[in-house]
């Protein structure tokens, strides 16, 4: 009896650390969040795969020309997204169609992109790498080059013990780092753990929020996930349809995935091709912008007109979800160890 | 003690049941790429559609899967992770072999033309699926099932050029095909396709280019999913 009891409780141990992705803390699911999304028992975390995907993530190496990093769309002061751009440059300063989000939280993620073109986080990194206005380079090329590299196959060894490397591995080490961008340490947060409480006017701002925005940009991960027209009118130049191109469903036309909230106030500009500078510049398109058409979302059917005061208190709420813990977090930042003493070859 | 020796006695007579059943055989699965009578050859042949229109080849590469094995409407054998990537420049890929218990016997050979829904949407895979074999999309998700690519003086594209990835896993464009082929039992099958057949059926001159999960991508499979035969 004693024994099936242990059995059991290892059984047990074995499926809750299986989806907490891993048993020492690599990733943990914040307090009253829902259960990610990710299969980790496909790529269980260790410390050697993430600190590979931090490298390669900060390595110029995934780009055709060796210039252009993730992080060169996705900087870690702004939540991973690109610093003041509204559409991302990438290789040979050529210009994308769309803003680049923020990464975070992705664990969550159901889809990729803002049309949900991508199915999972593990090919995602294909998207940039392929792109010729992004990296201009392909994964086949990338393998051969980690191959012939000094440091790569040693880490690639650590992690694997193994030091030929393949897509898959690339792939899942990229995940694993991007997995761990975990940000739940804003003041939002710390009041909903009863840490601290918010002003007058956040807890006012709270419940603007919850009257007008909430069906969207759901707590706790402040989205949905789904696809929503918001009615932004067409801009006439990028032509951009959003989930439409994916499905061919007319029904998807114009709409985008919801972005989540957090830490909004660094990801400016906002929206799928960064049209709006500021925070001020969204509630005046949700107030007087919003363009009707056949697939505008019923909330927003009619706007939301918020006093000037109302909106003053919005935003104090908005920015209440920057977790600035996260944002200087050394883990998560350019890893000095490991490319800075990289002989150049 | 004599418990010990009980299971000892007991773990030997399973030990040499097992041992008698691992008596295998290899049945060879030969596909052929064909161009009418003749075996379909990349870059350098030139085939002749009709009197006037030629064509060439430069890529021929897709997936078979879930290959098994059926007797009288019951399987008898499935390969298990079974995802094959066929390269017509490699002709090592186009003979698949599976070891198979000796005694089996066999009337019917299944397997799909593709990459099903499931493998599409569960992130970087090795093997034949890596993402570095170039038959993955990559701004979008998902797998290609099938490539063709070269050129016909049909084609008003850019030099001429044709190319049909054909992929797609969900509704309303899965165009995974599955395929059966009634066979006698035997250690050697060879499995054509008739690429003049089905280059013939496509309109060459007005879409020499089927690049994503759609209509036109999901005729086409149909039409490819009924041209394997058993030679
Ligand atoms: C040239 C700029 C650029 C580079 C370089 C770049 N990205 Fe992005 N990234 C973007 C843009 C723009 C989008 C949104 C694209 C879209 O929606 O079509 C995006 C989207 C993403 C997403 C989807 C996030 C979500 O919530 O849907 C992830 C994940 C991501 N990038 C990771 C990476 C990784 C990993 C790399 C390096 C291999 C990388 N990016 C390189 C600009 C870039
Ligand atoms: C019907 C669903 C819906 C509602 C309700 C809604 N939003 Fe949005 N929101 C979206 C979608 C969809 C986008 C992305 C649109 C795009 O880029 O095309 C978005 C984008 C945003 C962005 C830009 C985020 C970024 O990273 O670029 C902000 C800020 C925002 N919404 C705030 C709000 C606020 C504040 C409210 C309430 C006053 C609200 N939203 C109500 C669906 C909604």
């Amino acid at each position: 009896m004693n024994c099936l009891k242990i059995v059991s409780v290892c059984l047990l141990f074995i499926f809750v650390s299986s989806f907490l992705g891993s048993k020492d803390g690599l990733f943990n699911i914040p307090q009253n969040w829902p259960k990610p999304i990710y299969n980790f028992s496909k790529n269980p975390l260790t410390k050697e795969k993430i600190e590979l995907g931090r490298a390669l993530f900060y390595d110029p190496i995934l780009s055709q020309n060796n210039t252009i990093s993730c992080s060169g769309c996705h900087s870690q002061f702004t939540a991973f997204t690109h610093v003041d751009h509204a559409l991302s440059h990438g290789i040979n300063d050529r210009i994308g169609t769309r803003n680049a989000p923020v990464l975070i939280n992705l664990a969550w993620n159901k889809r990729f992109m803002w049309d949900g073109a991508i199915n999972h986080l593990d090919v995602q990194a294909l998207a940039p790498i392929s792109h010729s206005d992004e990296m201009g380079s392909n994964i086949s090329e990338v393998v051969t080059k980690l191959q012939h590299s000094k440091i790569y196959p040693p880490l690639f060894f650590k992690a694997f013990g193994d030091s030929l490397i393949t897509g898959e591995n690339t792939l899942k080490c990229i995940s694993q780092f991007m997995l761990t961008l975990v940000s739940a340490n804003s003041k939002y947060d710390s009041v909903k753990r009863n840490e601290s409480s918010f002003t007058k006017q956040e807890e006012n701002g709270y419940k603007i929020f919850n009257k007008n925005c909430t069906s969207c940009h759901i707590e706790p991960l402040f989205t949905n996930q789904k696809f929503e027209n918001n009615g932004l009118p067409l801009d006439l130049e990028l032509k951009d349809f959003g989930r439409m191109k994916v499905t061919q469903n007319p029904n998807d036309s114009l709409k985008f995935k919801v972005p989540t909230l957090r830490n909004i106030e660094f990801s400016y500009p906002y929206m799928h091709d960064g049209r709006f500078k500021n925070l001020n510049s969204v509630l005046d398109h949700y107030g007087r912008g919003i363009v009707k058409s056949k697939t505008l979302a019923l909330q927003l059917e009619q706007p939301i007109v918020l006093s000037a005061n109302e909106k003053v208190d919005l935003i104090s709420f908005l920015l209440t979800l920057s977790d600035k813990k996260f944002l200087f977090n050394p883990e998560f930042g350019y890893p000095k160890n490991l490319l800075l003493s990289l002989p150049k070859d | 003690m004599r418990f010990r020796f009980a299971v000892f006695i007991i773990a030997f007579g399973i030990n040499v049941k097992l041992l008698s059943a691992q008596n295998f055989s290899t049945i060879s699965v030969n596909f052929k790429p064909m161009f009418g009578h003749s075996v379909l050859q990349l870059n350098d042949s030139i085939y002749l559609l009709n009197s006037r229109d030629s064509i060439q080849f430069t890529t021929l590469k897709f997936y078979i899967s879930g290959i098994a094995f059926w007797n009288n409407s019951t399987t008898v054998w499935i390969e298990s992770n079974s995802f094959h990537l066929l390269d017509a420049t490699d002709s090592n890929t186009l003979k698949l072999a599976f070891k198979v218990p000796a005694d089996m016997i066999y009337s019917e050979i299944k397997f799909k033309l593709g990459i099903d829904s499931l493998t599409n949407v569960s992130g970087a895979m090795g093997g034949d699926l890596d993402p570095t074999k170039g038959m993955y999309w990559t701004w979008q998700g998902g797998y290609v099932n099938f490539k063709l690519e070269g050129k016909s003086n049909l084609c008003q594209s850019r030099k001429h050029e044709f190319q049909f990835h054909l992929g797609g896993y969900a509704h309303p464009y899965n165009i995974l095909q599955s395929i059966s082929l009634l066979t006698s039992n035997r250690q050697n099958v060879n499995i054509e396709l008739d690429l003049k057949t089905f280059i013939s059926n496509v309109d060459l001159a007005n879409k020499p280019s089927v690049m994503s999960p759609n209509k036109e991508a999901l005729i086409l499979s149909n039409q490819l999913g009924k041209l394997f035969i058993v030679k």
